[in-house]
């Protein structure tokens, strides 16, 4: 652990120091703006890093990705849209907690989780790193497809009271996640000839215009010339009441473990880990039916797993070379770029530099803290001062910026465009939104994952079932499925 | 009098030219590749804009288009202007590869071709327990046993499924092609034990040579890689002609002004032989390779040419 | 439960499932089979919803708009926007956009608005322009002082 002290000590310089601050806080000004995201912000801002001395460079990563993963939570609690695909999870308690007039403390309690997260997520970085990146070695095909089924198991919490309508959007995700170029034919499939769509259409631009633009139409109608005073914004500090922070542990020990569980796994990421975080919480609750109603539970694990997932990303790539996610494919790029070479000899190449970058994913969680809450409450819940009228626009434009410098594509503004009227009138005809992200998320990853599994097997779909670690994944698919059934039944009899 | 004439004429014409390219470059330069950011067509590409930026003295700005094995990307380029400012980073898959395979709105003379960059083979690689321990024996042992080998590549259809099939068919091999979403997949699975040979680019798997878990032992190239000892180049195993190799290039749109290509193309001479850029690409087991002009636009075509016989012989084709 | 819009939309995705379905029917392999299921899936759960719709008994009102006439007034300027953006210019577009769009809703602080078009602009240029370089879409008269 010597070289930790050495890492500690080149963090503790002017340099990493005041990168790390104005990075975190930065990330969280671009997590809490609809439309710009942290992998976007990451790819733009690294090229301006590569003349930069290394620990600079990765303080500057380190404070955008933690701080980018809060400050999602904030217009997901004022505005219910999510900052980033990973704070879906934070709107369904976040924003009634808003409704109700518990804004402040909705923040303040993603703040802290959001720390927390972090900070276990980068503990685990720092002291079992190498240890959980052989683990992931043994996800083949096959259990990565369980991986996929796990999430689409928690589409159950997201439903809403409708189950059919649920599960028709998931469908519909799974669907719109077939688009494109099947991977492992080579076929296009509903791409109507056009060239742009062979990707697929692009899930932040899908995500942007089908989250986003609901709530800014709703803004309009709503028609505010005049915006919330100050009296009304009821932004004073509430404090924890006493026991309130304990109560709150099991939530956030469960979501780092599945926080850092989902990050550690190549291509699997903060998006799921929300949710299976949110779902976990819900199964353990005594009081399931009063998440999604503004439960500060919901909040707490939506946030501390999706920060979970963050410095977790990491272990893979710094200890094997392999990137799990494009911020982990940017820093290992940028790594590369300063003249090292990724995979297992990278720690012993440059401790310092390696071990630094962990001491920073650590430090700028911490930071969440002191920058986060205060950025929150002081800068951006000022927004809901401005008349909602001229919110509206504002927001527009910013989607329109954040979903053109993507890919420069003229055309992405209309998915945009269309993504968000038809999101709109799915809302209102009670189909929810949330599978269909989660359909096109996880829909890839399980077809592509079942297919090559059986490739391996040469078509033998009992392997799906015999691996070791198959069946245990397996069966805690099936175990997640049926165990809110169980407790309904078990409840019912109660009664 | 003649020889003043057109010696005059040649001054003139340099100092025309030289007033075109005074100008050029005025503004930031766009740079597009057609893969996601962090790969390495992405870092070796923002390496080198790094050392162009340098030498032109104007900013270059990078723009990743992720899809479609490439092709996403390379349609959006060539719709942009021939002024010089957009510039595509590529590898020769989305040119040569993709269009076998996919149905695809462009050509090679959809291009200004400007410089390639660098070269490097792919790679088939097996764990240290692998009964075999040299190209030779590899392609023996996968000979004697049809359909019992696994191997993972880059994608269905891609370069790296190409190489490996024009050489599986010269020695009439049956190995299971696993396509995964990258190398760095492919490494995954090839560390865990999921499939049994690593088909992918060199760099990633270099450091598990070093740690002897992963023996390379064919490379796709006719000649031997330095950055890999123990395998063998294909001339050495008689399979000289089924060579693949793995390279990089800088093209611009269709209808460029000459004199800015020629800048260019100077200009990206100099960086990629910068003694930078080269130890860069050392460790990423590349090898500078400058190929300019029309002589590029030979050598697209030719493997364009060839690549359409491969893969209509392995029915990938349309 | 609103019946006509359950209806409606039931026989949307219906009709949505069995185009998908109808298409995969061309491709080849477990590549194909994988979207008709889920074309097939998703016709039978839109008709689930529609057929649902014709038997309920109550008929509870939903309106679609809270305020029809502003969701109008604002999804047209957002489409003009879109369809301007390129144009136009990022930019020019965008300030259209942001002088528009309030007064259309009824915002009636002519300096209020000015100045939070200026400023907001301001920042957006400052962050993506200046800053970060990226390309946007191109001004129109930006062509037009080269050309003079």
């Amino acid at each position: 652990m010597g070289f930790f002290v050495d890492a500690t000590t080149a963090v503790f310089a002017v340099g990493p120091l005041l990168a790390m601050f104005g990075a975190t806080l930065l990330g969280v000004l671009i997590g809490a703006l609809p439309g710009l995201n942290p992998v976007m912000a990451i790819a733009l801002l690294l090229p301006l890093t590569y003349s930069m001395e290394p620990l600079v460079a990765l303080a500057m990563v380190a404070g955008i990705y933690n701080g980018s993963m809060y400050g999602g939570a904030i217009p997901a609690i004022l505005l219910r849209i999510p900052g980033t695909p990973a704070s879906i999870a934070t709107t369904f308690d976040g924003f009634p907690m808003a409704e109700r007039g518990e804004a402040a403390k909705a923040l303040k309690v993603a703040c802290w989780s959001s720390a927390i997260g972090g900070i276990a997520s980068a503990v685990a970085l720092m002291t079992m790193g190498p240890l959980l990146a052989r683990v992931t070695l043994f996800f083949g095909p096959a259990e990565y497809f369980w991986i996929a089924m796990f999430g689409m198991a928690s589409v159950g919490v997201m439903v809403g009271s409708d189950a059919v309508k649920g599960i028709l959007a998931a469908t519909l995700g799974l669907l719109i996640g077939t688009m494109g170029i099947d991977s492992l034919s080579g076929q296009p499939r509903f791409t109507f000839g056009q060239t742009w769509l062979l990707g697929g259409p692009d899930l932040i631009v899908v995500l942007v215009g089908l989250y986003a633009l609901p709530p800014v139409l709703q803004l309009a109608e709503k028609c505010d010339l005049r915006g919330l005073s100050s009296a009304q914004l009821r932004l004073e500090s509430v404090p924890f009441a006493k026991g309130e922070l304990r109560g709150f542990v099991p939530t956030w020990l469960r979501s780092s473990f599945i926080g850092i569980g989902v990050g550690i796994l190549p291509g699997a990421g903060g998006n799921i880990a929300a949710f299976l975080s949110y779902n976990a919480a819900r199964n353990a609750s005594d009081e399931p039916e009063t998440f999604g109603k503004g439960n500060p539970q919901g909040v707490a694990a939506a946030e501390c797993g999706n920060n979970a997932d963050n410095a977790a990303s990491m272990i893979p790539a710094l200890s094997l070379g392999i990137p799990g996610n494009v911020v982990a494919a940017l820093v290992l790029s940028a790594l590369t770029i300063h003249g090292l070479q990724p995979g297992p000899q990278l720690f012993h190449q440059n401790p310092v530099l390696v071990g630094g970058f962990m001491v920073e994913m650590l430090l700028t969680s911490v930071l969440i803290l002191l920058v986060g809450g205060v950025t929150a409450t002081r800068m951006f819940a000022q927004i809901q001062r401005l008349p909602g009228v001229l919110l509206v626009p504002s927001i527009l434009v910013l989607m329109c910026v954040g979903v053109y410098v993507i890919n420069g594509r003229p055309i992405d503004l209309w998915v945009m465009l269309l993504a968000g009227l038809a999101g709109y009138v799915l809302e209102k005809v009670n189909i929810p939104l949330a599978p269909i992200i989660l359909g096109m998320i996880l829909g890839p990853m399980a077809e592509q994952s079942v297919r090559r599994a059986l490739l391996i097997s040469r078509g033998d779909p009992t392997e799906l079932l015999t691996r070791p670690l198959s069946a245990v994944l397996a069966f805690a698919t099936l175990g997640m499925i049926v165990w809110p059934m169980l407790k309904l039944l078990r409840g019912k009899r109660k009664l | 009098m003649t020889l003043k004439a057109t010696l005059f004429g040649a001054t003139a014409l340099t100092i025309l030219a030289g007033a075109a390219l005074a100008e050029y470059p005025e503004r930031a330069i766009e740079l597009t590749i057609p893969a996601g950011a962090g790969g390495g067509t992405d870092t070796s590409a923002r390496k080198l804009a790094l050392l162009l930026e340098e030498k032109l003295g104007q900013s270059i700005a990078v723009l990743n288009i992720n899809g479609g094995g490439g092709s996403v990307g390379t349609s959006q380029f060539i719709q942009s202007k021939p002024d010089g400012y957009s510039l595509f980073a590529t590898w020769n898959s989305p040119l040569t590869t993709v269009p076998q395979v996919q149905q695809v709105a462009y050509d090679i003379d959809s291009f200004t071709p400007i410089a390639s960059t660098s070269e490097t083979a792919y790679t088939l690689c097996v764990k240290q327990d692998f009964p075999a321990s040299t190209g030779e024996e590899f392609l023996a042992e996968l000979a004697a046993n049809p359909g019992k080998y696994t191997y993972g590549n880059d994608g269905i259809g891609g370069t790296m499924q190409l190489a490996a099939e024009r050489i599986f068919q010269a020695r009439d091999i049956q190995a299971v092609a696993i396509p995964f979403g990258g190398a760095g997949e492919t490494l995954q699975n090839f560390l865990g034990g999921h499939v049994d040979v690593y088909g992918g680019s060199i760099s990633p798997v270099l450091p598990y040579v070093e740690t002897k878990e992963a023996k390379c032992l064919l490379v796709t190239s006719a000649a031997d890689v330095s950055a890999l000892p123990e395998a063998s180049g294909l001339a050495a195993v008689g399979l000289g002609d089924e060579e693949t190799l793995l390279w990089r290039a800088i093209l611009g749109p269709k209808g460029m002004d000459q004199a800015i290509v020629d800048k260019l193309a100077a200009t990206i001479d100099e960086a990629v032989n910068d003694a930078s850029y080269v130890e860069f690409l050392a460790s990423k087991g590349e090898i500078p390779n400058v190929v300019k002009g029309d002589a590029l636009r030979t050598r697209l075509q030719n493997e364009y040419d060839a690549l359409a016989k491969v893969s209509k012989a392995l029915g990938l084709g349309q | 439960m609103e019946k006509r819009q359950d209806l409606l939309t039931g026989l949307i995705f219906t009709g949505l499932g069995l185009a998908a379905a109808w298409m995969a029917r061309s491709y080849s392999g477990a590549g194909g089979t994988y979207p008709m299921v889920l074309g097939l899936a998703l016709a039978i759960f839109g008709g689930v919803i529609a057929l649902r719709s014709v038997r309920a008994k109550v008929n509870a009102v939903r309106p679609l708009s809270e305020a029809p006439r502003n969701l109008f007034l604002a999804t047209v300027v957002a489409t003009g926007y879109i369809a301007l953006v390129m144009p136009l210019g990022f930019f020019t577009a965008s300030v259209l956009l942001m002088l528009v769009m309030p007064v259309v809703l009824g915002f009636r602080q002519p300096v209020y608005l000015v100045l939070m078009a200026l400023v907001f602009m301001a920042l957006v240029w400052v962050v993506f322009s200046a800053v970060l370089e990226k390309p946007l879409p191109p001004e129109f008269w930006s062509t037009l002082w080269r050309e003079a």
